[in-house]
C-alpha cells in the first residue's frame, strides 16, 4: 500500500529511516541548497522523529545551515508516490523551508523534467538495507534567501530523492554520491545532460559495495552502468579550512574529527561500447554532523560543491559537459568510538 | 555567523611548487642529499626507515662508481661518502636506482637481472628490502625529493619517466582506473597543503573497495615548509596587534624585536597542526598560537636577564642592548598582550572555548615558571641534581608545558575539544616529545653552530645551565673533580672563563655524556611517537596529523 513517496506502514524500529532529498545548483552556478527531511522510527512503535535541515551554500559568502528543525510550510512537492502535490496556481510556491531563525529560508516552485532512475539497493549487515531512488533535472524558481546575500529571485537545477531503509550507522560505513546537470542560463525544460553517481562502502564488507552511474540526456535516461562497469578513484585532502561543521551546534558539542574528505573524485564505467568518465574537483564542504542511535562517534555528511567534468561516449559520439555538482562524502560513526578509549 | 568563505584560511595552504636542488655529483651523492631533506623535511620518514634498519650497516655500490655507506643513528639515518664494515652490500645500476624510487613502478619492475643486487644474511637482506620499499613508497611522496630525482634523471639522461597518464581515457575491461590525482596536478590552484604528492586511491575497482575515510598508512607532511608557513603567518598577526603608538623607541618598537629575529615556528605550527588534526579550521589557532609565541618571547627576555644570556637568534639579547630595566618592562606588556590576544578569541570561537583557552594558558604559565624557579633555585643554591628524573621533572615543566604540550592542548581546544581526557592523552605524547626538545636543545647550545642556532657558545656552561648532561658528568667523574666542578659553577658568571668551559665540553665529550643525552633525547623522542601512534588512534589520519608525527622526530634531529 503506498500513497506518497513511502509507504504507510508503520515504523518497525529505531533504525529504520524514511528521507526526501533535494539538492540545487542555481543557473549561475554560484550557489547551491541542500534540504533533507527524515522520518526516523521509534523503538516504542511512538510517532516518528522527525528532522529537516537546510543548507545553502554561496560561492562569496561560504555556507549557512538552519538546525535539526526547519520549518516547512506545507506539504512537499515530491515525484515519487501517487499524491504529488500540484498547486493549482503554476506560480505558487510547492517547496518552503525556513530556518526558525528566518535565514536560510527558500520559498520555491520545483518541477519534474526528467524519469526518475531506477532504485538502488544495498544490503549489508545482515538484516540492514537502504533503498534510494533518485531523478536529476528537478527546475526550481523562486526566492532563495542565505542570511549572506539579499534575498532574490533565482532559478535552479538540482536533484531530489527518495530514501528508505533500516541500518545502522556505524554498519553503513558510508558512501559516495553526487550529481551534475548541465546548467543552461534559462530555466525551461529537461538540462541538456545530467548524471547521477552512487557509490555506497558497507563497513567490513570489501565486496559488497554499491556503485552505479547514470546518465540522461533531455530528460530521460540513456545509459545505466552497474556496480562491475563502475571504478571509483579520489585523490588529495580538502584543507579543513574549507569544511565547515554544521548545524552550528555541532561546532559547540566537541564533535570528532573525521577524516578530511578528498580533494579530487574520478569515476569511469563503460558498458559495451559506452562509456563515460566524470572528474570532479571539490571546492567548499559542509559536513553535516548527524547523531548516531548506536555509537557515540556520529556520522557526518559532507555536501561538497565542486565542479564536475563529464566525458562520454555513446552510439559511437563523443560529448563532453562541465557543470558545478554535489558530491556528498558520507561516513565516520564506524571509526574508533570514544568509549572504547575510555 | 556560519559562514566560511573560500580562501578562508588560505594563508595557511601551500602552494605547491619545486624545491631548487643543488649540484648532484653522483649517484652517492644523490642518495646523500636524499637523506639530508628527509632529516630536514620529514625526520618521521627517516625514523621509520632507521627502525627497519636496525643495527645494520649497508655499504652502497653504484652503477657510477661512487660508494657509500648507510646506517641508522638515533632514530634517524646517516650517510657517510666512507667505506665501513657492512653487513650487507647493495648494488644499483642508475636505472634500477632512479626506478626503485619512482611512485608508479611497482616493486617487481625494479627487479632486472643484473640492474639491482644484495647479499648479506637473509634477514638484513629483507631489513633493507623494507628500507627501501618504505623509502620509495613514503619518501617519494615527497616534492623536493621527487624535484631531486628528476633533476638527476635529466642530469644522466636517464629518460625512462613514465609518460603522464592521458586523463582522457577510454574507459574499458583493460584499462587502467581513473587517475585522481592528475586531477590535481594539472590544476595551477591546488593546495597541496604540504609539499607532499596526492597519489590516487581506487575506491571501488568493480570488485572491492575500500572507504573514502581510510588511508593505507601514515600520511606524511613536508615539516620544513609547513613552520615556515606557520611561523611567517603568526608572526604577522603579532605585528598586526603590537599596538602602533607611543613610546616606540622604548616600548613598542622593543616588543617587535624578538618576533623579527624569527624562530623555528614550532609552538605555531603546533598550534595550527593540532587544531586541524582535531577537525578543526587551521585559521582558528592563530590567534592563540599569536598569544603562546608572545608569551614564549617575554619569557625569553626575561629568561635572557635571569640567566645573563648575551646573545638571541642570533642577535645582542635585549638587556643587553637596551638595558635591564627597558628589558623588563618590554617583556611585561608583552604578556600583557598576549593575556589581550587570548581574550580576542572570544569573537571567533566563542566564550566556551575561550575561558578554556585561559585555564590552559594559565596552567601553562604556572608549570613554566614553576620549572624555570627549580632551576633558578639549583644554581641560586649551587647545587646540581644527581638524578636524571630530576632533570626530566624541571624540563618538563619550564620547557615541556609551554613548547609542546600547551600548545597542542590549546589547538584542540581551538578547535572545540575540552574534554580533559582527550587533551591530556595529547599532553602526553608531546610531555615526551617537550623533553626530548629541550635535551637536543641543551646539546646544541654545546655543538651546535652559532649562527644557526642563534645562542652563544657554550652558553649553558657559561650560564651554569642544570642539564642532562652536567648531571651525567657529575656522576661519572671522581670526587676530586666532581667538587672543583660545582666550585666552578658556584662561581659568578663573569669568572668563568670561555676555556673553562671549553674544557667541561671536553670532560662531557670524554664521560660519554653529550652521547648519553643525544641517546636520551632519541628515546623520549621514539616513546613519544610509539605512544602518538597508539594513545592518538582515535585522531583520523590526514595532513595535519601527518605534520604532528614529523615534529616528534624533528625535536632531536634539527640543527637549530
Amino acid at each position: 500500500m503506498s500513497s506518497g513517496p513511502f509507504t504507510k506502514l508503520p515504523f518497525s524500529d529505531v533504525l529504520e529511516r524514511r528521507w526526501l532529498h533535494y539538492a540545487f545548483i542555481t543557473v549561475d552556478g554560484r550557489q547551491a541548497m541542500i534540504a533533507n527531511f527524515a522520518m526516523l522510527g521509534d523503538e516504542n512503535g511512538a510517532e516518528p522523529t522527525q528532522t529537516s535541515v537546510l543548507l545553502m551554500y554561496h560561492r562569496d559568502h561560504g555556507w549557512t545551515c538552519s538546525q535539526w528543525h526547519a520549518q516547512q510550510g506545507r506539504e512537499l512537492w515530491t515525484s515519487y508516490g501517487s499524491r504529488a502535490f500540484v498547486p493549482v496556481d503554476p506560480l505558487e510556491p510547492n517547496f518552503e523551508v525556513q530556518s526558525l531563525a528566518g535565514t536560510p529560508s527558500v520559498s520555491l516552485r520545483l518541477t519534474g523534467t526528467t524519469t526518475p532512475a531506477p532504485a538502488g539497493v544495498g544490503h549489508f549487515h545482515g538484516t540492514h538495507w537502504k533503498r534510494w531512488q533518485a531523478q536529476p533535472g528537478v527546475l526550481a524558481t523562486g526566492q532563495w534567501a542565505d542570511g549572506m546575500a539579499p534575498s532574490r529571485q533565482t532559478a535552479a537545477v538540482g536533484y531530489h530523492e527518495r530514501v528508505h531503509g533500516r541500518w545502522g550507522w556505524p554498519e553503513m560505513g558510508g558512501w559516495v554520491f553526487g550529481f551534475c546537470n548541465q546548467l543552461a542560463d534559462r530555466v525551461e525544460g529537461p538540462p541538456n545532460w545530467a548524471v547521477v553517481f552512487a557509490l555506497l562502502q558497507p563497513r567490513d564488507e570489501r565486496q559488497n559495495h554499491r556503485a552505479m552511474v547514470m546518465l540522461w540526456r533531455r530528460g530521460r535516461m540513456v545509459l545505466y552502468i552497474p556496480r562491475r562497469g563502475v571504478r571509483v578513484s579520489v585523490a588529495g585532502q580538502l584543507p579543513r579550512d574549507r569544511v565547515l561543521a554544521t548545524p552550528g551546534l555541532a561546532r559547540l558539542l566537541d564533535t570528532s574529527a573525521t577524516a578530511p574528505i578528498p580533494a579530487a573524485l574520478c569515476i569511469d564505467g563503460y558498458q559495451g561500447r559506452d562509456w563515460i568518465q566524470i572528474n570532479y574537483r571539490c571546492r567548499s564542504a559542509a559536513r553535516l554532523v548527524v547523531p548516531s542511535e548506536t555509537s557515540f562517534q556520529p556520522f557526518s555528511v559532507h555536501e561538497v560543491v565542486g565542479d564536475m567534468e563529464v566525458r562520454v561516449r555513446m552510439r559511437d559520439s563523443n560529448a563532453v559537459f562541465t557543470s558545478p555538482g554535489i558530491v556528498e562524502f558520507a561516513g565516520g560513526a564506524s571509526e574508533r568510538t570514544w568509549s572504547a578509549l575510555q | 555567523m556560519l559562514s566560511n568563505k573560500p580562501g578562508y584560511g588560505a594563508q595557511l595552504e601551500l602552494e605547491a611548487r619545486d624545491v631548487s636542488v643543488r649540484l648532484i655529483q653522483d649517484a652517492a651523492d644523490l642518495l646523500a642529499q636524499t637523506i639530508d631533506i628527509l632529516v630536514q623535511r620529514a625526520p618521521s620518514i627517516a625514523a621509520a626507515a632507521a627502525c627497519e634498519m636496525g643495527s645494520i650497516v649497508l655499504a652502497l655500490h653504484f652503477g657510477d662508481g661512487s660508494n657509500a655507506t648507510l646506517s641508522a643513528r638515533l632514530n634517524s639515518l646517516a650517510i657517510a661518502r666512507t667505506q665501513a664494515n657492512a653487513t650487507v652490500e647493495c648494488f644499483f645500476n642508475d636505472l634500477s636506482l632512479v626506478r626503485l624510487y619512482d611512485l608508479e613502478l611497482r616493486p617487481s619492475q625494479v627487479l632486472e637481472q643484473g640492474a639491482f643486487d644484495v647479499r648479506g644474511p637473509a634477514d638484513q637482506v629483507l631489513a633493507v628490502w623494507r628500507t627501501f620499499r618504505l623509502l620509495s613508497q613514503r619518501a617519494a611522496g615527497l616534492r623536493p625529493v621527487q624535484s631531486l630525482w628528476r633533476a638527476y634523471r635529466l642530469a644522466r639522461n636517464l629518460n625512462f619517466e613514465v609518460p603522464p597518464k592521458d586523463r582522457i581515457h577510454e574507459p574499458g575491461p583493460g584499462s587502467d582506473p581513473p587517475d585522481a590525482a592528475a586531477l590535481l596536478r594539472d590544476s595551477e590552484s591546488v593546495h597541496a597543503q604540504s609539499a607532499s604528492v596526492a597519489t590516487t586511491r581506487v575506491l571501488w575497482d568493480r570488485n572491492a573497495g575500500q572507504g573514502w575515510w581510510t588511508f593505507g598508512g601514515p600520511q606524511d607532511a613536508d615539516l620544513f615548509d609547513v613552520m615556515e608557513v606557520c611561523r611567517r603567518h603568526v608572526a604577522d598577526k603579532i605585528f598586526a596587534l603590537i599596538p602602533n603608538r607611543r613610546p616606540v623607541d622604548s616600548l613598542y618598537g622593543l616588543m617587535r624585536e624578538y618576533p623579527e629575529r624569527g624562530g623555528k615556528g614550532l609552538r605555531p605550527t603546533l598550534c595550527v597542526a593540532t587544531c586541524g588534526a582535531f577537525g578543526g579550521h587551521r585559521e582558528d589557532a592563530v590567534l592563540i598560537a599569536a598569544a603562546v609565541e608572545m608569551f614564549h618571547n617575554a619569557f625569553l627576555i626575561h629568561d635572557d636577564i635571569e640567566d645573563e644570556s648575551i646573545r638571541r637568534r642570533g642577535k645582542r639579547c635585549l638587556h643587553t642592548e637596551h638595558g635591564i630595566p627597558l628589558a623588563v618592562n618590554t617583556g611585561d606588556s608583552l604578556n600583557l598582550l598576549a593575556v589581550e590576544t587570548v581574550l580576542r578569541n572570544i569573537d571567533g570561537l566563542g566564550l566556551a572555548r575561550t575561558l578554556a583557552l585561559i585555564e590552559e594558558i594559565i596552567h601553562m604559565c604556572r608549570e613554566s615558571l614553576e620549572g624555570q624557579a627549580i632551576e633558578l633555585g639549583w644554581i641560586r643554591k649551587a647545587v646540581v641534581p644527581t638524578r636524571d628524573a630530576d632533570y626530566i621533572n624541571m624540563v618538563s615543566k619550564k620547557t615541556g608545558w609551554y613548547t609542546t604540550r600547551s600548545p597542542c592542548r590549546l589547538g584542540a581546544i581551538a578547535a572545540g575539544h575540552t574534554r580533559p581526557y582527550e587533551l591530556d592523552l595529547i599532553g602526553s605524547v608531546f610531555r615526551e616529545v617537550g623533553v626530548a626538545f629541550q635535551i637536543q636543545d641543551d646539546v646544541l647550545n654545546l655543538l651546535g653552530e652559532e649562527g644557526l642556532y642563534g645562542k652563544e657558545a657554550l652558553g649553558d656552561l657559561l650560564e651554569g645551565k642544570r642539564t642532562l648532561m652536567l648531571i651525567h658528568l657529575m656522576r661519572t667523574i671522581t670526587k676530586g673533580e666532581r667538587t672543583e666542578l660545582l666550585r666552578w659553577l658556584s662561581s659568578p658568571r663573569d669568572d668563568r672563563s670561555l676555556t673553562e668551559s671549553r674544557e667541561v665540553l671536553h670532560m662531557m665529550t670524554r664521560n660519554g655524556s653529550i652521547e648519553y643525552a643525544r641517546g636520551a633525547a632519541a628515546k623520549y623522542a621514539a616513546r613519544g611517537a610509539q605512544l602518538f601512534e597508539k594513545t592518538l588512534s582515535f585522531i583520523p589520519e590526514s595532513e595535519d596529523k601527518a605534520i604532528l608525527r614529523q615534529v616528534i622526530h624533528y625535536v632531536n634531529t634539527r640543527m637549530l
